[in-house]
């Protein structure tokens, strides 16, 4: 019982704070799915036109992004771009964190989108060329809307594996979840193991209920749109 | 040449290129350790998982979505920090690190071979008992080597994120490639010229990997693709 009155104590008195943490993870992880999602998209669409030059500039960009630990582009974003001297780009830590999370979920995105207008069928995309429609017109009427339906299952794990990057952000100093643990600490050490549980607990309830939905949407679509994005 | 000295001065990386030599290294074995540990825990995971009885599969259920919604950092500090608490100083942080970064990807392993054990059709199960094996063998002769084949290429795409995870092993102070980037970036601060290499030494993994799985693909997925 004593342990239980020492503990409920410690989780009283960081609750504020370790909330706070919550709203700024939420806050970030949010702004960057959704600014990573409208870019990801454009840039999917994009790949799959007809330009060459254009494919090769996505793919690099995709590559460099997928190959890069996220922790390493952030160094990239937050110390390297602003030694380059161009005023604009000193971004202080809550512009770096949203800037190299949009562009490390737009890579995600992109890929899913690419592959999932890819699997539209071919015949689709003929027959509305048979009606007339011009490139845009077939984009937007035929082929999107029947993407759209393929994306949602491997959105979902993206949006999952971007809540949890947020945590990496704690190295530069923004007041995320995980900072404010650290911080905690610093003010009982005691109680280490415990205020990261409970940091872990509050990630946890972020994190399933999407994690739950992205298994729920893969069986209403069909395991087809998940299993290739493995690939 | 002068202009580019200006960004991105390859004098002082010259003078580190063994610090990154040793990180680079170190992060391909510490990679290649967690791969092969956690495909092997990663099979049993999955047996858990797939385990028709309750306590065995809800454990390994739980344990599964655990890892999966919570960062991997948050889970390498309660590693660090918990695993002295539990069993004493025993271990350095690179064997912390090792075990944090097992812990964490077997799971995603488990998920991924039991995706490929359901995917061999359930007449080859039949076929096995048919001729007499028990579940054991007919699970190691008959349905394991068909889902590995089948696995190669979701496998390969987890290990590059395994590669990728072993840079927040710099975070506890393990010596790899982005150690290798804070190092000089501690002694140094050009923060281009420490970052843009570990950046650069990462994608060249990472390419090198592309190649490697390609051929491998090529070499190993064979037999599936006849099979389906």
């Amino acid at each position: 019982m004593e342990w239980f009155a020492q503990k409920w104590q410690v989780v009283e008195s960081l609750a504020p704070f370790l909330l706070h943490g919550l709203w700024m993870t939420f806050q970030v992880s949010m702004i960057a799915i959704i600014l990573g999602s409208l870019l990801g998209a454009i840039l999917g669409v994009m790949k799959t036109l007809d330009s060459r030059a254009l494919r090769l500039c996505i793919d690099a960009y995709m590559h460099f992004f997928r190959g890069t630990p996220y922790l390493v582009q952030l160094y990239l974003i937050y110390f390297v771009l602003p030694s380059l001297g161009i005023a604009w780009l000193q971004f202080d830590s809550y512009t770096a964190a949203i800037v190299s999370l949009t562009l490390y979920t737009a890579s995600y995105v992109t890929a899913i989108v690419a592959s999932a207008i890819d699997a539209v069928p071919r015949g689709q995309e003929e027959a509305a060329r048979a009606c007339g429609m011009t490139k845009a017109q077939r984009l937007y009427h035929i082929i999107v809307p029947q993407a759209l339906r393929l994306t949602v299952p491997p959105m979902a794990s993206v949006y999952v594996i971007v809540i949890k990057s947020t945590a990496v952000l704690s190295v530069i100093g923004l007041s995320e979840l995980t900072r404010q643990g650290e911080t905690s600490i610093l003010r009982m050490p005691q109680d280490t193991m415990f205020i990261y549980a409970l940091i872990a607990g509050l990630y946890f309830l972020y994190c399933y209920p999407v994690l739950r939905f992205a298994r729920w949407a893969e069986r209403r679509v069909g395991s087809s749109a998940a299993a290739q994005e493995n690939a | 040449m002068n202009w580019l000295n200006g960004i991105y001065n390859f004098r002082i990386v010259s003078d580190y290129f063994e610090t990154f030599l040793n990180g680079i290294f170190n992060t391909v074995w510490i990679t290649l350790v967690c791969l092969g540990l956690s495909v092997f825990f990663g099979i049993f995971l999955a047996l858990m998982r797939m385990s028709s009885i309750s306590v065995m599969w809800r454990t390994a259920a739980a344990y599964i979505q655990f890892v999966r919604a919570t960062p991997l950092l948050i889970q390498i500090y309660l590693v660090y920090y918990g695993l002295p608490g539990l069993i004493g100083n025993f271990f350095d942080e690179t064997q912390t690190g090792i075990i944090a970064l097992t812990l964490h990807t077997t799971p995603y392993m488990a998920e991924i071979i039991r995706a490929g054990i359901i995917s061999v059709p359930k007449t080859q199960t039949e076929g096995a008992q048919a001729v007499g094996m028990s579940s054991a063998q007919a699970m190691y002769h008959i349905i394991l080597p068909q889902a590995i084949a089948k696995l190669i290429s979701p496998l390969l795409g987890q290990a590059v994120v395994l590669l990728k995870d072993t840079s927040l092993l710099s975070i506890i102070a393990v010596f790899e490639l982005m150690g290798a980037g804070l190092i000089m970036f501690s002694e140094t601060v050009s923060a281009t010229e420490s970052y843009v290499t570990t950046a650069i030494c990462y994608l060249l993994i990472y390419l090198m990997m592309l190649v490697a799985s390609g051929f491998i693909q090529r070499k190993l997925g064979g037999t599936a693709t006849y099979a389906t």
